[in-house]
């Protein structure tokens, strides 16, 4: 089966920093893809390269095959990408309704429709069986939790058949961790490939069809998750002795 | 995870609490969940308030504060509330509040623009020349000053957007350019004389209104409209509180904040329009000091200086407020040169108030994983 989207020699420079040194990376339809590695093994980069937040300095995306090329996010999001990234892209300032439409607000006379916005958010945030204090809240006044939820909800609603999450779990407590875990088990259910960056390896295991890792800016091997080990994994990750890692 | 409010399982009734999680797949435990879904949709139904509907009520609470300064100063002297000083002093609000409704709309969009006072200026005297001195129509002079707002806009907007210049530093560039144009133009003369249907626009009433602050009032409506109630007001709102997170959702934030400094500088040019009809004359140096009164009046109308937040209601309260001191003060036999001292220590005070808000806000945003409440 051919990938949907594939990564190829990647390469980013930060000033002198390699953060990506040829990394290549697919992911196939209907998959869920976990991206793992050690801090600083490039795995964000890769992430917004393949969203076009960041723009690589060698290497092509191929989308279903064909080249791409996403200047800016919003050349992903056209192409169906959505993303939920890590500092979650939220503004603070709008209430819940309008970040989850932030992007395509509707309007009716060029008015924007917020009778249509609160009811569909609210909606989507019950689907998602994601509990806020109203639609109309301040998005600054939710916990770390509910504002993950409504960044998550957000790329639900933009309905793109392909999602990417930059560590989804790792800013949330215990309980509201395993909420997000069980929406995105749920998405896993609905016709998407996704995409998700996890230091968390119990998560990784029970959420990835397979697990991807990265190690100094390159993707050192590829796991369908039922011929690995959460052991063999931590070798890829810290990089000690690939025989071990090949066993 | 430390649950405040009790063992992690135990189902929560607090109608704030929107963090307790359903873990693992007990059956009971999924009825609760769908219990719960329900409540959660009436919840989402009643509660919440938006940022709008809390910068209209520091709007009218600063109106509040408009009539008991008002009341205050009817009592101390005998001249103040009359009629024709109220009007006085809708009048003297109309410019300036005209060339705030600009600033507030651009600082929203986290954006400033220093050039509004000159390129005010600018625009009256560039009609003053065409009217008066090339005698053409009034409509080309009129047309033609609205146009040179167009492209004090965009060029603004270009440096800032494309050449990726700090707006602060392209425009009080820009201050510098349109002031001293002004000043070529007519040589450092005033430009006097316009024919009287011109005086219309300053001097003209609709009942007992002056034009100026029907017009400054239609402006004040229209962008409250725009900002609040249209989609690329509320994706200013979002550029100007986070612009990041508003690139990487896909928003055009050039095209937002280009349009942003276009409306800033147009409405500079009516301004200016308005202010020399009212004087009948254009000079460089008319309202040289209408930048530091704006700047006061967003400030003191609730407009966040980091952007994202800001009512042009709360900007029109300003306004009067400020245009209110000034005139109680005059009444009160101040001497003039106090008031800008005054209107610089109002500025002083509307910041202190912003970072007193601030400070509560940005205590909370900084910790993004704090649990329930």
């Amino acid at each position: 089966m051919n990938p949907i989207l594939a990564a190829q020699g990647i390469e980013k420079y930060y000033g002198h920093v390699r953060a990506l040194s040829g990394a290549t990376f697919d992911v196939r339809s209907n998959e869920t893809v976990a991206v793992v590695g050690d801090n600083g093994a490039g795995k964000s980069t890769l992430i917004k390269v393949l969203t076009g937040a960041v723009l690589p300095d060698a290497g092509r995306i191929l989308l279903e095959g064909e080249e791409v090329d996403f200047r800016s996010p919003r050349d992903s999001l056209d192409q169906g990408i959505t993303a939920v990234y890590q500092d979650l892209a939220l503004a603070g300032n709008l209430t819940v309704a309008e970040n989850v439409f932030l992007g395509k607000i509707p309007t009716r006379w060029f008015r924007v429709d917020r009778a249509y916005m609160d009811r569909e958010s609210a909606r989507i945030l019950e689907e998602l069986a994601i509990n806020v204090p109203g639609v109309r809240a301040r998005t600054a006044s939710l916990s770390g939790g509910q504002r993950q939820a409504v960044a998550i909800a957000r790329a639900v609603h933009e309905g793109k058949r392909i999602m990417i999450l930059d560590e989804p779990t790792a800013a949330l407590g215990v309980q509201e961790g395993q909420k997000v875990l069980q929406i995105i088990e749920e998405l896993r259910q609905q016709d998407m490939s996704i995409v998700i960056v996890s230091h968390n390896l119990d998560h990784v295991f029970r959420l990835a069809d397979r697990i991807v890792v990265m190690r100094a800016g390159r993707v050192v091997g590829s796991r369908a998750k039922t011929d690995t080990s959460a052991a063999e994994i931590v070798h890829m990750i810290v990089g000690t002795s690939s025989a071990l890692a090949e066993e | 995870m430390a649950h405040p409010k009790g063992p992690p399982k135990q189902p929560n009734h607090s109608p704030l609490e929107g963090s307790e999680v359903v873990s693992g797949d007990a059956p009971e435990l999924r009825l609760q969940s769908e219990a719960r879904k329900r409540a959660a949709w009436l919840r989402i139904k009643t509660l919440g308030s938006s940022s709008i509907a809390r910068l209209n009520r520091q709007a009218a609470a600063l109106f509040g504060a408009v009539g008991l300064l008002w009341l205050a100063l009817s009592i101390a002297t005998p001249n103040f509330f009359t009629s024709q000083n109220i009007s006085n002093i809708a009048l003297q609000s109309s410019v300036v509040g005209i060339l705030a409704v600009g600033f507030t709309i651009l600082l929203i969009g986290g954006e400033i623009d220093l050039s509004i006072g000159s390129t005010q200026a600018f625009a009256g005297t560039l009609a003053a020349v065409l009217i008066i001195q090339l005698g053409m129509p009034i409509w080309v002079g009129i047309g033609a000053a609205l146009l040179i707002g167009v492209v004090i806009g965009s060029i603004n907007g270009y440096f800032t957007l494309i050449a990726r210049v700090p707006s602060f530093i392209v425009t009080l560039a820009m201050l510098g350019i349109v002031q001293g144009a002004a000043f070529v133009l007519t040589s450092g003369r005033t430009v006097g004389g316009f024919p009287s249907t011109y005086e219309v626009l300053g001097r003209g009433k609709i009942g007992p209104i002056p034009l100026p602050v029907v017009i400054l009032l239609g402006v004040v409506m229209l962008a409250q409209i725009v900002l609040t109630q249209t989609k690329i007001g509320v994706e200013l709102y979002a550029i100007g509180g986070n612009r990041k997170a508003a690139e990487l959702v896909g928003l055009r934030i050039n095209r937002v904040l280009m349009l942003a400094f276009i409306a800033s500088a147009s409405l500079c040019t009516l301004a200016g329009l308005i202010l020399s009809s009212r004087l009948n004359a254009g000079h460089g140096s008319f309202g040289g000091d209408f930048l530091l009164e704006a700047v006061a009046a967003v400030i003191i109308g609730g407009t966040s200086l980091s952007g994202g937040a800001g009512s042009t209601f709360g900007t029109l309260a300003g306004v009067l407020l400020m245009s209110s001191i000034k005139n109680g003060l005059i009444h009160l036999g101040v001497d003039t040169f106090w008031q800008q001292v005054v209107v610089g220590a109002l500025i002083l005070a509307a910041v202190l108030a912003d970072q007193m808000l601030k400070g509560t806000l940005h205590a909370r945003e900084l910790v993004p994983f704090r649990r329930g409440h």
